[in-house]
């Protein structure tokens, strides 16, 4: 059941009306959002609900385990606790999502020097969404133990943070002291709330269905089939990939921040208008935000502090740590090590010319745009982006190398375009940039209307983009894919 | 708790009253449409009233010459088919829409090996195509219905155009030529580097089987001459691909015009444009040729 199916559609109404139904008593609401949650994990993965109940129950008691080791002034025990909580938490995601990967490479790297040693691969089925709750559930003991929150007494106030349905399956990441917080106030029926929130749920929507879907089509007949295209037509579809990248995690984060608002959570924003970004550390800044700023936390900032005394080089290291570790995070495979590494050493030329540290600012002529300077640095910054990408889609450096290879050897072929797909996704991309550029710089433009729709401006405007979703969607795909991740 | 109801009303109001405005714009550019599926699709159910109809997929669409049939048959004709791995599923909502109009005298469908498979691919789906003409026969509906589509296509005109704007808006543009009743040439040589024959390692599809016989007992009821052909091939598979669909027609005694292993076109490369597809000489030649034998067999 994926949030953009009629099945999903149906569950949520009954949810939400159940749920304010009982707004009154909040022991009850949240009970029934955590019954709702684990009953939408078990129809994603029903098998690995048991898991995700066990690992909550084992964090919380670390949690308390910690808080009463520093009440008790047993500085080492808390430090015990957090390293054991540390350890299960990238222990699960080693056991699910690496251990084949490491165990081959290791047996690869031995071979080089003569040693033969052998590796079966083990078949493990990967929980559905470990990658993010596991992230949710170190930050919990991590933020414990530094002092930025007290253990949660309640533990099933505790299992819906980490199991909130809207945000399980692929983020965005939430911390524990806002949502937390979230859980002990009353949330109340609002129609604006709800309102504002369907308006998010549309346009993630719209950017899943209209823009990703069908780049996806022209994309994966393209990038899947590369020996078969020229270099033009390999080169197109990489660069449309970053697009469809972000329509498609872009989408679903803003259909689960909407859904999260309409039942009265402010969920952790996850991407601001990445494609505007003026170098690779604004893009970070933009792209992927709940993710980056959780490894910037609890990743680079004790690695940076820890190689401080090495200066500059120290920052460096301590960002290509972090940038590996964004690379693996996406999943076992060379393609996403050598992603990380790649943008780690993006980083270095912002780092020796002290742009690191510098808030980018862009500066706009009278009218408010962008001045030529800067609009150039953003195509620049697209097309590092895409040459990332371009790695991160592949399914083996060996593809990434054909790929490579067929864009260097087949210049002569034409470029294929689908003329359908293309057209359709351009009037939905064009629109998705009318969007992100004015709620960059012109924040407080409001799109001018016939005097007698204004008392009729939400309708109308839901109306339309629900219109333009069943004119220009696609509605035979069904997979995000930050699923896998 | 009003104001939002209140809201939801005029929403579902609005999207009614845009969806339909929409959805009658995008059906006048259908209509005129001279891209291939628009203008094959409005003008089977909507204008013909030719006595000969040629039906099926792109092998029909690229084969059938209606100007050489009527020139040698005396009657008007009107070729039907319609490319993108059209079946059955297709073909019969096509025919219920047209009999709502009009019976004609004499139908050739053209049949292709796979159409009686369970393949993978091109399965109930392609009625999809039909979307537009929802509500138009029971037929129609039926296939539709396959889809798992059918509620959306009831509750939403646009959503029987999904995806369909830009092509609907270049239509004029499209190369459909309407002089030639339906006939689309393909022009060219074929590759014959690497062609080899289409293998078939498919189940029987019980469900196509019954709608073939739906098909045949349809045109008896409403006494059209059903003839079955096959077009060649330029490589051909050794198995008996046809079995089924020849022992049904022999059955129901409907004329079974099998071409497919044709002496006379196989592995010619300059009477195709690929190995599916004959050019606009094979499309000639072969036009030529079936016309003769339909003349032999239809009373």
């Amino acid at each position: 059941m994926v949030v953009n199916s009629l099945p999903f559609l149906w569950f949520f109404i009954a949810v939400l009306v159940i749920y304010y139904l009982c707004q009154q008593r909040r022991e009850i609401q949240n009970g029934f959002l955590l019954v709702c949650s684990y009953w939408f994990y078990t129809q994603i993965d029903w098998r690995m609900a048991g898991l995700l109940a066990i690992l909550t129950i084992i964090f919380w008691l670390l949690g308390y385990a910690v808080e009463k080791s520093i009440a008790l002034k047993k500085e080492r025990a808390a430090s015990l606790y957090t390293n054991i909580s540390v350890t299960i938490g990238i222990g699960a995601l080693f056991y699910f999502k690496y251990l084949n990967f490491f165990a081959e490479s290791f047996v690869a790297a031995t071979s080089l020097f003569g040693i033969h040693l052998s590796w079966a691969a083990v078949q493990i089925l990967v929980p559905v969404g470990l990658s993010f709750f596991s992230f949710k559930l170190m930050s919990y003991v991590l933020d414990i133990y530094h002092g930025k929150i007290v253990h949660e007494r309640n533990l099933f106030d505790f299992a819906n943070f980490i199991a909130f349905f809207p945000t399980i399956l692929s983020g965005p990441i939430d911390r524990p002291k806002p949502f937390l917080k979230q859980l002990k106030q009353s949330r109340l029926f609002k129609s604006d709330s709800l309102m504002e929130g369907f308006r998010r749920v549309l346009w993630g929507m719209f950017m899943k269905m209209c823009i990703a879907d069908r780049l996806d089509i022209y994309i994966s007949a393209i990038l899947g089939n590369y020996s078969h295209h020229s270099a033009i037509s390999i080169v197109f579809a990489a660069l449309l990939y970053p697009l469809q990248m972000y329509a498609d995690f872009g989408g679903y984060s803003e259909m689960a921040i909407g859904i999260g608002q309409m039942l009265g959570f402010k969920v952790a924003e996850n991407f601001r208008r990445p494609f505007l970004s003026i170098n690779i550390a604004d893009y970070w800044r933009r792209w992927h935000m709940s993710l980056t700023s959780w490894l910037t936390d609890y990743v680079f900032m004790p690695c940076n502090i820890r190689f401080r005394e090495w200066g500059v080089n120290g920052t460096i290291l301590a960002i290509m740590i972090n940038m590996i570790f964004v690379g693996l995070w996406h999943g076992a495979n060379w393609t996403f090590f050598v992603f990380g590494l790649y943008h780690g050493l993006l980083f270095i030329p912002l780092m020796l010319s002290g742009q690191f540290f510098k808030k980018s600012k862009v500066k706009t002529n009278q009218n408010g745009w962008p001045t030529s300077r800067f609009v150039m640095q953003m195509i620049g910054t697209y097309l590092l982006v895409t040459i990332g990408q371009f790695i991160f889609r592949a399914n083996s450096m060996s593809e990434v190398w054909g790929m490579v290879g067929q864009v260097f050897s087949n210049w002569q072929g034409n470029i294929f375009l689908d003329f359908a797909t293309m057209a359709n996704a351009g009037i939905c991309i064009a629109a998705l940039i009318y969007v992100d550029i004015q709620e960059e710089w012109f924040p407080n433009y409001k799109l001018r209307m016939p005097r007698w729709s204004e008392p009729w401006r939400w309708e109308l405007t839901v109306a339309l983009e629900i219109l333009a979703i069943v004119l220009f969607g696609v509605f035979d795909s069904n997979q995000f894919i930050y699923f896998q991740f | 708790m009003l104001k939002l109801l209140k809201c939801i009303l005029i929403t579902a109001c609005l999207f009614f009253v845009f969806d339909r405005a929409i959805g009658l714009a995008l059906k006048t550019l259908y209509k005129t449409s001279n891209a291939t599926d628009e203008y094959k699709i409005s003008y089977s159910c909507e204008t013909t009233r030719d006595s000969i109809l040629m039906m099926g997929s792109s092998r029909c669409l690229h084969h059938y010459v209606p100007s050489i049939f009527e020139k040698e048959l005396g009657m008007t004709c009107y070729n039907a088919g319609d490319w993108g791995i059209k079946n059955i599923y297709f073909h019969y909502g096509l025919l219920c829409n047209i009999l709502e109009r009009y019976t004609p005298r004499v139908i050739v469908l053209e049949i292709h090996p796979s159409e009686w498979l369970a393949l993978p691919f091109s399965g109930t789906e392609r009625a999809g195509s039909l979307a537009p003409y929802c509500g138009m026969s029971k037929g129609c509906d039926e296939m539709l219905k396959l889809t798992g589509k059918y509620w959306a296509y009831r509750l939403s005109v646009v959503y029987r155009y999904t995806g369909g704007l830009p092509s609907l808006m270049a239509g004029k543009l499209g190369t459909m030529d309407r002089n030639l009743k339906g006939w689309k040439p393909l022009e060219g040589v074929m590759d014959t580097v690497g062609v080899k024959a289409e293998e078939y390692p498919f189940p029987l599809d019980e469900q196509r089987i019954a709608l073939l016989q739906r098909f045949i007992d349809t045109c008896k009821e409403r006494h059209i001459q059903l003839v079955v052909c096959v077009s060649p091939m330029y490589v051909c598979t050794e198995e008996d691909a046809f079995r089924f669909p020849r022992e049904l027609a022999q059955k129901c005694q409907i004329p079974f015009l099998d071409h497919y292993r044709d002496s006379s076109f196989i592995n010619r490369s300059e009477l195709f444009y690929d190995f599916g597809h004959m050019n606009r000489n094979g499309a000639e030649k072969y036009s030529r040729m079936i016309a003769k034998e339909l003349k032999a067999v239809i009373h």
